[in-house]
């Protein structure tokens, strides 16, 4: 029993994080870099719904949500016009080092409005659902929900539309597909747009689930970072995938290991892939797409 | 004039810290965004030997051979990644050492850090008894930027130049690529470790919070804004950082605002480093051609 | 390149040159390391009005040998490092014999073998970790020591019938100091700790301990902790279902952490050191307080902080010199038999203070005795 509790908890969290993995691999299937202020996303989409809880707005929970991921939909966009858009053609390294200064301009910026402690949403108390010895609360049967939903919505759209297959077409060639006269623009929009939600859903999703500090997108990157790379960079599938291991990872560890270690799984896993499979579990050949 | 010399041996700790990461990433184009774990690693040994009665001294010679030896052992594998997942792997792995100080209690005491860390015995014990621990850290300071510049004209910096500009061209001349790399690595490393001893005698409290990603990050602030490639570059970077955040320390503000010095130091930490990857990706002082 | 060096030299001597403020001749200078911003600044507020509502009482009185007192805040940011900058810049620059130490045992540990070996007096306020009375002999502390909680909090564990228990304790030096204590005087009493382990300090998500608490399947958890980590492993307990009779320290009670954990913290019960409200002292302080900060509540330790505030003035006036040897004696002696807010603060051979334990639960609520 006690084993299946760690195995739901970690698939719980494991939807969350292949929300942000996923996120965190389109961007880098189409754009070819790492984004490290990704975790800002998440953060900012978080604390969003503080800013629109309080005065002058003053909205309810419910009614707060819409615009604190509208919010990071529109700090993704920024980011990518102000900074990335720019140093398209420059080198990965200098792109990741923007980004690694992008995230901790974001990152204080966000101490400097709210402070460094840790806050929570008002939500009331309520006892979880449990069936015997297992347990599961309304928030988190959310967070499933949402996953679902989301990359539900997010298949549909690469297989179903036009702007889905262009996705997938840049993201295996940009070039050619910029010949081909596909809308780059329209592409770069959308996948920033969605990484930015989903990773804004997520972030929303686990402050409900526990409670919000400044290093809460920092701390989740990790995790993604481990789930995009498992599952191959550029892979939505594998990143789905990475993330729902990543989570069961972590949370079974806990039965053996202290859970003081439990971000060090996810960590172990980057250095683990890196070394041993850089491409990834499901690399196929050519690897790099979004399949 | 106290206040000025602790600005003056933590400039120097940063001197050394970041000319340290500019052999690895000026010299040798290896993108190390774990640093901090050898900086981390030389404070904890000397820390723990000198705790446990060793000599001063002596404690920070092993504190130095342990971080180049990391760096020696971490350098074999890591190197096989390219540019940025090497990055990603070498954070990764100095995440994983921060979190296991914070966890071993036995050894490391966790996150209650290791109190009382003495001077050296020459320098004084007191906290007031700066001047000599100044003079001893730009001694080393100095030695080490000698060493920096001695390793740029020589083969090996010169070769490591060739290896960061194009590997292939390298192998071509038929200079060992991998061990050129790991030999960056463990100077590298090594050189940090005794930036991290340094440290931890100063300040006479280390804990893991002082070993997080965000020291990694000024760091190579440091490098990239003073001019990577060069001796001087990570030099200027490293006094341009450490005065001002020490300046922002020192505005005369009502307590209430206090709260808000960390924060603005970042965003300005953030956009600068934003800015040079726009705008002057080479830095300050820019490498001779030759 | 040397103008642009000599330039940033002299800039930083022309700061370093206005910063360091003038020491007034005609002020006692004494410093203070508070958590004015950080993770306890919320409670560094109340710690630095509580002293400077006794500095102005002390001021009104006469001061200290005539002049006036004057506490020199100094922020360290609620953590260790923080607190060793500061109590450097205080000892370097500003030079005071006398300083009044950080909150949280952690910060506290962290400078007293800076003040013992530079031979500064330190006086902490709430710093309630055992090993503190190890510090050395110019470090004192009017607030408790844990050895006498660890005490408390067995009997209260064994007195209420529960044999067994899962003992965790958030990971710093205050919960790992008052576990060791609780330990042995638990198990010396024939209790059995069936499982014991740490807990980090300011996370977000208790629910791997939790489900190591249910797995032992105990009746009681003794669980030392702090306010905002007692409340999310309540409320988080709550929602998972896990119902048992917890039993804390003194550093999780407060108002806060009922506000906080809500429904969940029903029925906690707990030990702390007594400072009873009913004393002339008490009555004398409160009114002083609220009428320097009307509208504001009372803050946790605020009390502690004032009669450290007060002793420090009493032996200020008392000593023969204003360096620190001379200002330690005079407070071994003007803490003999001084009858503070908080009871009786006569300092031991190691610089500590008694005091009596009580027991505190949450009815409706509220924060209660428990009889």
């Amino acid at each position: 029993m006690y084993y299946l509790q760690l195995l739901i908890n970690g698939l719980v969290a494991g939807s969350v994080y292949a929300l942000f993995a996923v996120g965190l691999t389109l961007v880098y299937g189409v754009f070819r870099f790492i984004n490290f202020a990704h975790g800002e996303l998440i953060t900012w989409g978080a604390y969003g719904v503080l800013l629109f809880m309080a005065p002058p707005l003053g909205l309810s929970l419910g009614w707060a949500l819409v615009p604190a991921c509208l919010l990071a939909v529109a700090l993704g966009l920024a980011c990518d016009r102000l900074v990335y858009q720019p140093l398209r053609q420059s080198d990965r390294v200098t792109l990741l080092i923007a980004s690694i200064g992008l995230s901790f301009f974001l990152r204080s910026a966000l101490q400097f409005i709210f402070g460094a402690d840790l806050t929570s949403y008002p939500l009331g108390l309520a006892r979880g659902f449990s069936w015997g010895e297992l347990s599961i609360t309304g928030v988190q049967l959310a967070m499933v929900a949402c996953a679902v939903i989301f990359l539900g919505g997010l298949f549909l759209l690469l297989t179903r539309t036009r702007l889905g297959k262009a996705l997938r077409a840049v993201s295996d060639n940009p070039e050619l597909a910029g010949i081909m006269g596909l809308p780059l623009k329209q592409v770069g929009w959308t996948v920033w747009g969605l990484a930015s939600l989903f990773a804004a859903a997520g972030g929303i999703l686990l402050g409900m689930d526990t409670s919000l500090d400044p290093f809460m997108g920092l701390a989740n990157l990790i995790k993604a970072f481990a789930a995009v790379l498992l599952g191959g960079a550029g892979n939505v599938w594998g990143a789905l995938l990475g993330g729902l291991f990543i989570g069961v990872a972590e949370n079974l560890s806990v039965a053996v290991l202290s859970p003081g270690y439990k971000d060090f799984v996810a960590f172990a896993v980057i250095v683990v892939i890196l070394l041993l499979r850089p491409q990834g579990i499901f690399a196929l050949a050519g690897s790099g797409g979004v399949r | 004039m106290d206040y000025l010399l602790r600005i003056l041996i933590l400039a120097l700790i940063y001197v050394i810290l970041s000319g340290s990461l500019n052999l690895q990433l000026g010299y040798g184009g290896l993108y190390n965004f774990g640093h901090v774990a050898f900086f981390a690693i030389g404070a904890y040994t000397s820390a723990l030997l000198s705790l446990a009665g060793v000599p001063v001294w002596m404690a920070m010679i092993a504190a130095l051979l342990a971080a180049g030896l990391a760096g020696f052992l971490i350098a074999f594998p890591a190197l096989r990644l390219s540019g940025d997942f090497f990055g990603i792997a070498t954070l990764a792995f100095a995440e994983m050492a921060r979190i296991f100080l914070l966890n071993e209690r036995w050894l490391t005491r966790g996150p209650l850090g290791l109190p009382g860390i003495p001077r050296p015995t020459f320098t004084g014990q007191g906290v007031g008894a700066l001047p000599l621990f100044a003079l001893f850290t730009l001694a080393l300071a100095a030695a080490v930027l000698l060493l920096l510049r001695y390793l740029e004209s020589a083969p090996f910096g010169r070769a490591l130049k060739v290896v960061r500009e194009d590997e292939h061209v390298a192998q071509a001349l038929g200079k060992d690529v991998l061990w050129l790399k790991v030999r960056a690595m463990a100077c590298g490393a090594l050189l940090a470790g005794l930036a991290g001893a340094l440290w931890a005698h100063y300040v006479t409290y280390i804990s893991p919070h002082d070993f997080t990603l965000e020291t990694t990050i000024l760091v190579l602030l440091c490098v990239v804004l003073g001019g990577k490639g060069t001796v001087w570059g990570p030099v200027l970077g490293a006094v341009l950082v450490v005065v001002f955040q020490e300046v922002l320390r020192f505005l005369p503000l009502p307590a209430q605002y206090s709260r808000f010095i960390a924060p603005v130091q970042g965003m300005v930490f953030g956009l600068v480093l934003i800015v040079l990857m726009l705008r002057r990706p080479q830095g300050i002082l820019p490498e001779h051609r030759s | 390149m040397k103008r642009f060096a000599t330039s940033v030299c002299a800039a930083l001597l022309a700061v370093a040159l206005c910063a360091v403020p003038a020491l007034a001749g005609g002020e006692v200078l004494v410093g203070a390391i508070t958590p004015l911003s950080g993770k306890i600044s919320v409670y560094g507020e109340g710690f630095m009005r509580a002293m400077q509502l006794a500095q102005d009482e002390v001021n009104a009185a006469g001061g200290i040998k005539g002049k006036p007192m004057k506490i020199l805040f100094e922020d360290n940011g609620s953590t260790a490092q923080g607190s060793v900058s500061a109590i450097q810049k205080l000892i370097t620059v500003h030079k005071l014999p006398v300083i009044f130490g950080p909150a949280a045992s952690s910060n506290f540990l962290a400078v007293c073998p800076i003040a013992q070996r530079n031979k500064v007096v330190l006086i902490g306020a709430e710093s309630a970790a055992a090993s503190i009375s190890k510090c050395g002999s110019y470090v004192f502390r009017v607030f408790p020591s844990d050895l006498l909680q660890g005490k408390g909090v067995a009997q209260l564990a064994k007195g209420l019938g529960y044999d067994q228990v899962v003992l965790t304790y958030v990971n710093n030096d205050w919960g790992v100091g008052l576990a060791e204590v609780f330990s042995k005087d638990y198990q010396a009493a024939g209790g059995k700790i069936v499982d014991q382990f740490p807990h980090a300090a300011g996370a977000s998500d208790y629910r791997s301990e939790l489900l190591r608490i249910k797995k032992a399947g105990v009746k009681a958890v003794v669980n030392l902790t702090y306010i905002k980590e007692a409340a999310t492993m309540l409320k988080q307990a709550y929602q998972m279902g896990l119902k048992v009779q917890w039993l804390m320290g003194s550093a999780s009670k407060s108002p806060k952490m009922v506000q906080l954990a809500g429904k969940a913290a029903e029925g906690v019960i707990g030990t702390y050191p007594v400072v009873s409200q009913d004393t002339p002292q008490y009555r004398v302080y409160k009114a002083a307080w609220q009428k320097k900060y009307p509208g504001k509540k009372l803050p946790i330790f605020g009390e502690y902080n004032y009669d450290m505030v007060k002793l420090t003035a009493k032996a200020l006036n008392l000593a023969t010199a204003y360096n620190a040897d001379a200002i330690r004696q005079a407070l071994i002696k003007a803490s003999q038999g001084y009858i503070g807010v908080t009871g009786d603060k006569s300092f031991d051979a190691n610089g500590d203070v008694k005091a009596t334990y009580g027991r505190w639960t949450v009815k409706n609520g509220k924060i209660v005795d428990y009889k």
